[in-house]
């Protein structure tokens, strides 16, 4: 090759990198602009209504909430306590102990009163064995509640053991350690009952981080700005990736993901596609594109909906080894979907779910990182061959950084003009501050955790889940 | 000076793509200065407007829970009531006030009742607060009217009730369900009369605001549900099934035998349900008849019905089924089989080699 070809190599390089960050600006401002007005739609639609009939009423269709638990025992009675509060009525929970090797069987037996009862799976879903059994409470004060004792198999298995024993139309799949807020079923519940032209097949509500928010007997009674760092850049992660992306996939229906903290799923739909995937560490994906892809496949008309109503507050994690640790799941979770579901991707007998937003997810969310690693690397090569041409460099670096600032900013004035979560004094410049910061003490380790990610799902497959180490949010009583 | 020319010379000497770059850079540093600072004038405005509120809520609180307490004897309204109607007449005409105010009245309408729901009632009327209401259902906006139309029904407003009327086929779902509500609350069963032109689906979140707001009445003498359950919309037929078998509609009988042969799925199982809380022993058979032509979730429904009103002569049909390759009627089937025959029951165990026979079920059902 002659420099001459090589140089028109580079120019194309050049303008694939430009075009590739232009459409992902692009699409940035047309999903915050379609988020924004789905937001405003849903706090006007919901300006009026009273939930308080839905909220006493037999006749509102019951929901089991299903929460797996893994070595829990540290804030298990009082988590299970949190659940029990809910102020919908026709609801029931169900802990699904996947095998802890601690005591948490044990103080779930001694706080709530279990006896073992007799009662028979229908496994429609095949799943690990049960070890103990199946318990309830001897007081009638926690009939609402069914322990299951099961031998270890993971998140997905012990999901799919509740779909296997709820009786309930609708299943909630939330983490054990979330505080799920009192008015969450209600809330959640609306859009499955609401829309009369499509059938609803699952809903997603904001996740918020709980980290230094006090907590009074299993309610949240005060939201604080946590201190660290890490923590308020997730704050404002999240502020972005719910309020402006998902509202917005929401609108379009396109939502591939339900955050596994806290959704709600048609039970029947669940089940006919087999449940959980048990071989996925992204299994509140999977299932989602899965539903979707059956619902597609039967032609019928479905939707998944999403509330940007702050009701599952999570805590998140507070170092980088399990920020990094989460993450790298997170990836490994998107690419297992994708591959899985590669079927669907460009192909127009799916409609909007294959030309849209699979497309979407392939290219913004699970090349991103391998195309900004590239660009880094280029960059690299090109800064030791002095060939950077730095007036470019400087002055779109500069742009880009800006306009993410903006972006978190944007995301701020959405959560402040709806929810209004962060009232005190002080903590608007924070978050300000934060906007300024995020994109130098959180994107590069996202960056890392999504790289080792594409490494450890190609080089690495006996990876799993990772290390997620929580310390339980700080509950006062 | 000479250095601003010097930049701006600079600047103009650039490529195109560069001078863009740096304009938008330019205009996107101004925006985060501006949203900044009004980012913390709205942080400001918003904790003020809470702590407005608080304060007004005090206050109102106060008025109006004295106000109740202060009527005369013979119900009519003492001077200490009006003096306080005409203060509240003042502070409704400010937007946050009178938000708070009504706030405070829903709350209080919930908690009283008689004398006091009266009172309230004088007061909304007295204060010019029912005459924003009324304003709201004119407004362009939908969710305004919307709004409205909520208002108007937890003050129990009658004099609208054409006005909402004309809602109840409102393009919007949402302002469908108000006007419905509102109708209800006032008529009761005889505001369900808009079912009878409903096109439009009536959804689940609908149907069960609409039972609860029934629910609440101390007269519950329902009227002919016989036209709904014959509704060419599917979704009124469901609400009348929901209706009949929480009124216990015994002289719908027929009609409910009917729909079990209705084209929907969905209505046929509701009627098995409903028709098994009716003790329908002549839809039992008929369905006992036509057992094989049913789909999986009716035959299902149908064992559930059985599991109620089951009789002796049901058990050669009960035996014929007893290993069902479906687990649920497995399980109902070797259920009624023990309730009714426990020697039949205990001997079943040489037929439990048969190809479709779960033994955990058996083992299950002979613990229990």
């Amino acid at each position: 090759m002659d420099t001459s070809t090589v140089k028109i190599i580079l120019q194309i390089l050049h303008y694939l990198f430009f075009a590739y960050a232009f459409a992902a600006i692009t699409s940035y401002i047309v999903l915050s602009i379609i988020s924004g007005k789905e937001t405003i739609d849903y706090l006007k639609k919901n300006s009026f209504v009273d939930y308080k009939d839905i909220l006493s009423s037999t006749m509102s269709p019951s929901i089991t909430i299903i929460a797996p638990a893994y070595n829990e025992s540290l804030n298990i009675v009082e988590n299970v306590r949190s659940l029990l509060s809910n102020h919908y009525v026709n609801y029931n929970v169900i802990i699904i102990n996947d095998g802890s090797k601690d005591d948490s069987l044990e103080r779930l037996i001694e706080a709530y009163e279990l006896e073992k009862a007799d009662f028979i799976i229908n496994e429609k879903i095949k799943t690990q064995p049960l070890r103990e059994g199946v318990f309830k409470s001897k007081n009638p004060a926690f009939e609402k509640l069914m322990v299951i004792d099961k031998e270890n198999g993971g998140k997905a298995d012990a999901l799919n053991m509740g779909l296997n024993i709820s009786k309930s139309k609708y299943v909630a799949c939330i983490d054990v350690d979330c505080l799920l807020l009192e008015n969450a079923l209600q809330k959640m519940i609306k859009p499955f009952l609401e829309v009369t032209n499509a059938k609803v097949i699952a809903a997603g509500g904001v996740i918020r981080i709980a980290n230094s928010c006090t907590i009074k007997g299993g309610k949240l009674v005060d939201v604080n700005l946590p201190k660290n760092l890490l923590v308020q850049s997730q704050i404002l992660e999240y502020l972005r990736a719910f309020l402006l992306g998902r509202m917005a996939w929401s609108r379009l229906n396109g939502l591939l993901v339900i955050s596994g903290a806290f959704g709600i799923l048609d039970k029947e739909t669940a089940i006919a596609v087999g449940g959980y995937d048990t071989q996925t560490v992204g299994e509140d994906m999977e299932i989602i594109v899965r539903m979707r892809r059956y619902m597609e496949e039967k032609k019928e008309k479905y939707r998944v909906s999403y509330i940007p109503d702050p009701l599952c507050w999570t805590e998140a994690p507070d170092s980088y080894k399990i920020f990094i640790s989460q993450r790298n799941r997170w990836t490994r979770g998107t690419i297992e979907t994708l591959r899985k579901h590669r079927k669907i991707g460009f192909n127009r007998n799916y409609g909007s779910f294959g030309l849209l937003s699979y497309p979407y997810w392939l290219i913004f969310e699970r090349l991103a990182p391998i195309i900004e690693t590239i660009g880094l690397l280029y960059f690299m090569i090109l800064v030791i061959l002095r060939e950077v041409r730095w007036e470019y460099a400087l002055s779109f670096l500069i742009l880009s950084y800006l306009f993410s600032v903006l972006f978190s900013i944007v995301a701020l004035y959405s959560e402040e003009l709806t929810f209004h979560e962060y009232k005190k004094k002080g903590t608007g410049y924070k978050l300000v501050l934060l906007s300024a910061l995020e994109p130098f003490v959180l994107h590069p380790f996202i960056l890392y955790a999504a790289v080792k990610g594409n490494y450890d799902y190609y080089f690495n497959k006996k990876k799993k889940w990772g290390t997620m180490t929580r310390k339980g949010l700080a509950t006062t009583p | 000076m000479p250095d601003i020319q010097n930049i701006m010379d600079q600047y103009h000497d650039l490529p195109f793509l560069i001078q863009l770059a740096w304009a938008l850079s330019g205009v996107l540093s101004i925006a985060i200065v501006l949203l900044t600072i009004y980012l913390k004038i709205i942080r400001s405005y918003l904790r003020k407007k809470a702590q407005h509120h608080l304060a007004y809520k005090n206050k109102y609180e106060i008025f109006l829970v004295e106000y109740l307490y202060s009527g005369n004897d013979d119900g009519s309204l003492s001077d200490t009531q009006q003096t306080i109607i005409k203060k509240l007449k003042t502070s409704v005409k400010n937007k946050a006030k009178r938000k708070v105010i009504i706030s405070i009245l829903y709350k209080l309408m919930n908690e009283v009742s008689g004398e006091m729901s009266d009172y309230i009632k004088t007061l909304y009327h007295e204060t010019g607060l029912i005459n924003f209401a009324i304003d709201r259902l004119y407004n362009k906006n939908w969710y305004i009217a919307a709004k409205g139309i909520g208002e108007l029904t937890r003050f129990n407003i009658e004099d609208v009730n054409e006005k909402v009327s004309e809602y109840a086929l409102h393009p919007r779902r949402e302002v469908r369900n108000e006007a419905h509500l509102y109708l209800v609350n006032l008529f009761r069963f005889e505001g369900l009369e808009f079912l009878n032109n409903l096109k439009t689906p009536l959804s689940e979140w609908a149907q069960v605001q609409l039972l609860e707001t029934l629910q609440k009445f101390d007269d519950q003498q329902i009227c002919d549900i016989k036209p709904w359950l014959r509704s060419s919309n599917n979704s009124v037929v469901l609400f009348a099934l929901k209706l009949a078998k929480i009124y216990n509609q015994f002289e719908v009988q027929d009609t409910l035998m009917e729909l079990l042969n209705h084209e929907n799925k969905t209505v046929r199982i509701a009627s098995i349900e409903v028709l098994t809380n009716l003790y329908g022993l002549e839809a039992k058979e008929m369905l006992k008849a036509n057992f094989k032509d049913l789909s999986l979730e009716e035959q299902i429904s149908f064992f559930e019905m059985l599991e109620k009103l089951v009789i002796p002569s049901d058990e050669p049909f009960i035996e014929k089924h007893l290993f069902h390759k479906n687990f649920e009627i497995q399980l109902l089937a070797l259920k009624i089989l023990k309730s009714i025959n426990l020697d039949k029951f205990m001997a079943i165990d040489k037929k439990s080699n048969h190809k479709k026979a779960n033994p955990e079920i058996l083992k299950f059902v002979k613990s229990t």
